[in-house]
């Protein structure tokens, strides 16, 4: 099958020659290609380049275009700070309050040059692999996007201490959000993948994540040109996923291999994907013979092994500069030998 | 229902100002140097037990009781300006995120509930070197630093400032206290980056930084 395939028939939960494979490898693009990160992440031929490297060292069945949020911080105005072996960081956010964010112009998705650069990334992506191997965009949730704009605290002020002032931004963050995220699905990416941190019970408590995040979400991903995964970020996201059932156009959601599947499965019904796998931390911490064992273990969980919608991914942040490439190939392997329903 | 149990509903429901009117009520008529001692620092303890024991609390919560006991020790320093309080003083800290990591929130919290103990934080923010931690440590006279770092690779930047304070002659004078969200799905590693200890939670690193500087202190009374 090609990946593809392999991913439209997990989605119809119709039969497949393996389970689909999709790790975080955005960064290590530029580890295979030995790339510069200053380059890898304004260049989009260059991060082309990667995303070719890691297809031919690892054959994932998706890609990601850049995982790089802070560019998106970055396109409204805060400082970036580039480093050798981590992607971009917020420095500076741009703004410090309600007022920066009524005052503030929303960038251009037409002219920014880095929303220009996923844009361009995606394009070359997608074309260079056609109808092969589908690419995700990476972006982040309406209700993570403010973080990036005026800094953690910042955001979590409002989103506590005003909550009109917090729903202000979440109308313009979303404006936004629909704008480019349509951009990206019209360059050729498949699906958006939206990491929402704050919709972790370890991060907000149920209030305001029903209140607030679900009612931004829903009218975001409302208007989507296609569908959506939402993704846990690394942290617990079972005690909220309730609120986070019933999305328009979304069809999938990444969570922690430890969460309980079929208290998942009963909260969210049989139709959407679930991605699950180790911590691209883990993976770069344990030895090969470690990640193929828990991939197995991942695979061969009773209920996990008769889902028939699970695809093998790594979970949290992008997988780590330093990761050894054969811990990836582990993955790989662990894929191939237990077979797509864990026999 | 008494004044901890009352502030902790507050501070669950993100009643800032509710929960300032309350404990300003209750410095009023018990005094502020009370206040700090008998009611915000077991406060703060209970929420940080519970914070790490169940799902009761959330990081929102745990910042909505630092922005509390913010907005009390802004009182409580209005009324030392009048000479009207005296509240223990453990000395200098330095806090501050490693060289290449932003993640500012743990920090700030830190820096709020480590004053409300009673400590003197110079706070470093972002980035901060590792000469410029030990070249403010020095000045101030600070038994700790508190480090901290969100990610796996900014983590491996503290091995850069351990390396500086055994340089210098320092460890053990100067405890490195080592926390941030990677610390906790990574047991060890506070070890495995040269650091003294570690704590959980911002709320959890009032009674580390305590063990630490008696540490500091006993190594200084060593001959």
């Amino acid at each position: 099958m090609k990946s593809s395939e392999r991913i439209l028939a997990t989605l119809e939960g119709k039969p497949v020659d393996r389970r689909a494979f999709i790790p975080v490898l955005s960064l290590y693009g530029a580890r295979l290609t030995d790339c510069p990160l200053d380059r890898y992440y304004s260049d989009p031929a260059a991060y082309c380049a990667g995303q070719i490297a890691v297809h031919k060292e690892f054959k994932p069945d998706m890609l990601l275009g850049p995982f790089a949020f802070a560019l998106i911080g970055a396109a409204f105005g805060s400082e970036v700070k580039l480093s050798t072996v981590q992607p971009p960081n917020v420095r500076r956010p741009a703004i410090a309050s309600l007022a920066g964010w009524d005052a503030l112009v929303l960038p251009d998705v037409e002219a920014n040059h880095h929303l220009l650069y996923f844009r361009d990334a995606i394009r070359i992506m997608a074309n260079t692999f056609g109808n092969e191997v589908p690419v995700a965009a990476c972006l982040p949730a309406p209700i993570d996007i403010p973080a990036l704009v005026m800094g953690m605290e910042g955001w979590l002020e409002l989103v506590l201490f005003d909550r009109p002032g917090a729903e202000r931004v979440l109308e313009k963050v979303n404006t936004f959000l629909i704008r480019f995220a349509n951009c990206l699905f019209s360059e050729g990416a498949m699906v958006a993948v939206l990491p929402c941190g704050y919709a972790s019970p370890a991060v907000l408590n149920r209030e305001p994540v029903a209140s607030l995040l679900r009612p931004a979400l829903e009218q975001a991903l409302g208007q989507l040109d296609g569908p959506s995964v939402l993704h846990h970020c690394g942290a617990p996201l079972l005690g909220h996923l309730d609120i986070l059932t019933g999305l328009p156009s979304a069809i999938g959601y990444a969570l922690n291999y430890d969460e309980n599947l079929a208290r998942i499965r009963q909260i969210l019904g049989p139709a959407p994907v679930l991605l699950s796998g180790p911590l691209g931390t883990s993976v770069a911490e344990m030895d090969a013979a470690q990640v193929k064992e828990v991939c197995r273990t991942i695979l061969q969980e009773r209920d996990r092994a008769k889902d028939k919608r699970f695809i093998l991914a790594t979970l949290g942040a992008d997988v780590p500069w330093h990761t050894p490439p054969e811990n990836l190939q582990a993955m790989g392997e662990a894929l191939a030998e237990v077979g797509w329903n864990g026999a | 229902m008494n004044i901890q149990k009352a502030l902790i509903a507050m501070i669950q429901q993100a009643d800032r100002h509710g929960a300032g009117q309350l404990l300003e009520a209750w410095g009023d008529e018990h005094g502020y140097e009370r206040l700090l001692i008998e009611v915000l620092e077991p406060t703060l303890l209970t929420i940080g037990e519970e914070w790490l024991s169940s799902e009761a609390f959330t990081l929102a919560q745990a910042y909505v009781a630092a922005k509390v006991a913010e907005d009390a020790l802004l009182k409580i320093a209005e009324r030392k300006k009048d000479g009207a309080i005296s509240s223990p003083n453990r000395g200098a800290v330095v806090i501050g995120n490693v060289e290449e990591d932003f993640h500012s929130l743990g920090r700030r919290m830190l820096g709020i509930f480590l004053a409300s103990d009673g400590w003197v934080v110079h706070d470093l923010g972002n980035d901060v070197p590792a000469d410029t931690f030990v070249d403010k440590a020095v000045e101030v006279g600070a038994r700790v630093i508190g480090v901290s770092a969100m990610m796996l690779t900014t983590a491996h930047n503290i091995k850069q400032l351990r390396a500086e304070l055994d340089r210098r002659g320092l460890s053990g004078h100067i405890q490195l206290a080592v926390g941030g969200a990677v610390f906790l799905v990574r047991p060890g590693l506070d070890l495995e980056v040269g650091g003294d200890g570690t704590a959980r939670t911002a709320l959890e690193a009032m009674a580390l930084f305590r063990r630490l500087s008696e540490a500091s202190a006993r190594k200084e009374a060593t001959p």
